[in-house]
């Protein structure tokens, strides 16, 4: 039979690893000149001589380092993050419709901070933000570390569909305790919760930024390596098992990844709604479901879009701000939506 | 070579032990009535589950002491028609778990006779289709191991978990020669859940038959499958025909 081989195939794999590079490149290339753009726009103008120049002892260098620097980083490393783990998300369960939140990551997060607000009285004390920050992230860690326990011993144990399940139950019932907290809550507090569920980069400071710098980008490498096993995943578990994936090591590093990451995201910015889901989605349409190529392409998309998003965000309203989970959610939906109809009519 | 001994699973679904041995150039098929435990049993085989009592040894060593990528270039599974949910172009499906070269790729579907379909996506393929896919993907990913050849090399080994399922009698007959083919011509061992007792008898060497989780008849298939055995096992009540090429026998239901 080896005597069939056609020794020139169009599609193979120099081809593709060209595509490849292609896009990425197109990709950083867009990133920077969006960069670019939203570091000197916002109420505040700066010229480019101040990048690196001025000091942040004037107005324009504290606006610069103090404020729209960390924002620049937060929105780089968040819109990778949420992206990124969107698309293994939809990898791992195979599902096109899951999103990083999806095993309960925001509602553990939002608990956390309705707590902090509601019954530690956070908002208005000194360590307000930092205080909202650090809850939203043990939230997020404390229910995606349930979900593994009581996943593992629910019926099935192990298995996605368990994880899956455990992860509905407890989102449901972290979004209850949450909605009851909210009941209680004052005017005050009931403002600063919502104004927390609608997600903005308004509160991105060094330290968080500095957590973020720390804990994003081994998450992103994670993810990146995971890349392999989730195109091998798409065959079944059983058939992946065969090509030698471990399924269940694939499994674990993706949600530790998918937890730290976003769970640090939403902490910072609240939560940035259809990001995850519709940058994967795009992607895929355009550049087929290989994660090769679509996991690193949609780290690039979720930074490009959320530095787009975040700069419209502060400049649309100047010198108001809207907030950019607003945005997004707007955005993305409108374009799903077309996207809908169109596929529909065709 | 794949070798059982008393190898069996406490745990549900339980599997009573089975001392046997499968080698590089036969065709063995794993039937029984539903329930039986047959895919317990190749996940057995296929060391997605490991065996509670007893062994399964592959090559002389223990399958639990192989990791699951070194197990990977030696045995593939093809497993019921699971189609992936993303729009995967076939050639990129082909290669995935055998990272093959564009001459390997080539060869495979040009012997798959999947050539005319590698640009298009797996999703629309009828179920013909897409299993010929699924066991060029299979074969690829065991070609992987040759160096220089597109095909695998013999002492492969290749699990199906219901192939024919949902393949009309035409798909059925070409995918059974293709399998035989692998067994017979290029040395793999091919282990088989065969719902239909039919194939079975006329195109597998050796037959396994289960019956709740119990091995209880195996050998070739006439001896295998006869009526009382089938009658006792299946509740079924049928004639069978002898074919004159003397290889199997057709079981044909009484009215």
């Amino acid at each position: 039979m080896s005597e069939s081989a056609i020794v020139t195939d169009p599609g193979g794999p120099p081809d593709a690893a060209r595509h490849r590079h292609r896009v990425l490149c197109s990709f950083v290339l867009l990133l920077l000149a969006a960069l670019g753009v939203a570091a000197f726009s916002g109420s505040v103008g700066l010229s480019p001589s101040l990048l690196l120049g001025e000091l942040p002892s004037t107005m324009d260098g504290y606006v610069w380092w103090q404020l729209r620097l960390p924002r620049l980083l937060a929105a780089v490393l968040i819109g990778a993050i949420l992206a990124a783990s969107g698309t293994a998300m939809q990898g791992l369960f195979r599902n096109p419709l899951a999103d990083p939140t999806l095993l309960g990551i925001a509602s553990g997060a939002g608990l956390a901070v309705s707590a902090w607000i509601v019954l530690l009285g956070g908002a208005g004390s000194a360590w307000g933000l930092y205080g909202q920050f650090v809850a939203g992230f043990l939230g997020a860690l404390g229910i995606t570390v349930l979900v593994f326990a009581l996943g593992r011993r629910a019926q099935g144990g192990g298995t996605l569909t368990a994880l899956l399940l455990t992860g509905l139950v407890l989102n449901t019932l972290a979004s209850a305790a949450g909605g009851l907290l909210a009941f209680i809550a004052n005017d005050e507090q009931l403002r600063q919760l919502s104004l927390w569920g609608m997600g903005t980069l308004a509160h991105s400071l060094w330290p968080g930024v500095v957590a973020a710098l720390l804990v994003i980008p081994p998450t992103l490498i994670l993810l990146l390596r995971s890349s392999h096993g989730l195109d091998l995943l798409q065959l079944g578990e059983f058939t992946a098992f065969g090509a030698g994936l471990d399924t269940a090591r694939l499994r674990r590093g993706v949600i530790v990844a998918t937890a730290l990451g976003v769970g640090l995201s939403v902490a910072l910015a609240g939560i940035i709604g259809f990001l995850g889901l519709l940058v994967p989605h795009t992607l895929r349409l355009w550049l087929g479901p290989g994660h090769r190529l679509l996991m690193p392409a949609s780290m690039l998309g979720g930074a490009l879009l959320l530095v787009v998003t975040d700069t419209l965000a502060r400049t649309l309203a100047s010198p108001a701000e809207l907030p950019v989970g607003l945005l997004t959610s707007l955005v993305g939906g409108t374009y799903f939506l077309w996207l809908l109809l169109r596929r529909q009519i065709h | 070579m794949l070798r059982l001994k008393e190898a069996g699973l406490t745990s549900t679904p339980a599997l009573r032990p089975i001392s046997d041995r499968i080698v590089p150039g036969e065709m063995l098929a794993i039937v029984g009535p539903n329930g039986a435990g047959k895919s317990t049993l190749l996940a057995m085989l296929a060391g997605l589950r490991q065996a509670e009592r007893g062994r399964v040894e592959l090559d002389g060593r223990v399958l639990d002491e192989w990791s699951p990528s070194e197990l990977a270039t030696r045995r593939a599974i093809v497993a019921q028609q699971e189609l992936p949910s993303f729009a995967w172009k076939v050639r990129d499906l082909v290669a995935l778990g055998g990272e093959p070269s564009p001459r390997r790729l080539a060869g495979t579907l040009e012997a798959m006779q999947l050539t005319s379909l590698a640009s298009r996506v797996v999703t629309r393929l009828s179920g013909g289709e897409a299993q010929r896919v699924m066991i060029a993907r299979a074969l690829c990913q065991l070609a992987a191991s040759s160096e220089d050849s597109e095909w695998p090399r013999s002492g492969g080994m290749l699990l199906l978990d219901e192939p024919t399922s949902a393949l009309d009698i035409g798909h059925q007959q070409r995918l059974m020669r293709l399998l035989l083919r692998c067994a017979h011509q290029d040395g793999l061992a091919i282990v088989c859940v065969l719902h239909d007792l039919n194939l079975a008898a006329r195109y597998a060497d050796r037959v396994w038959l289960l019956q709740a989780g119990e091995r209880v008849a195996h050998g070739r298939a006439e001896e295998v499958l006869t009526t009382e055995t089938i009658t006792r096992i299946f509740g079924a009540e049928l004639t069978t025909l002898s074919f004159s090429d003397g290889r199997g026998q057709a079981l044909l239901l009484e009215r």
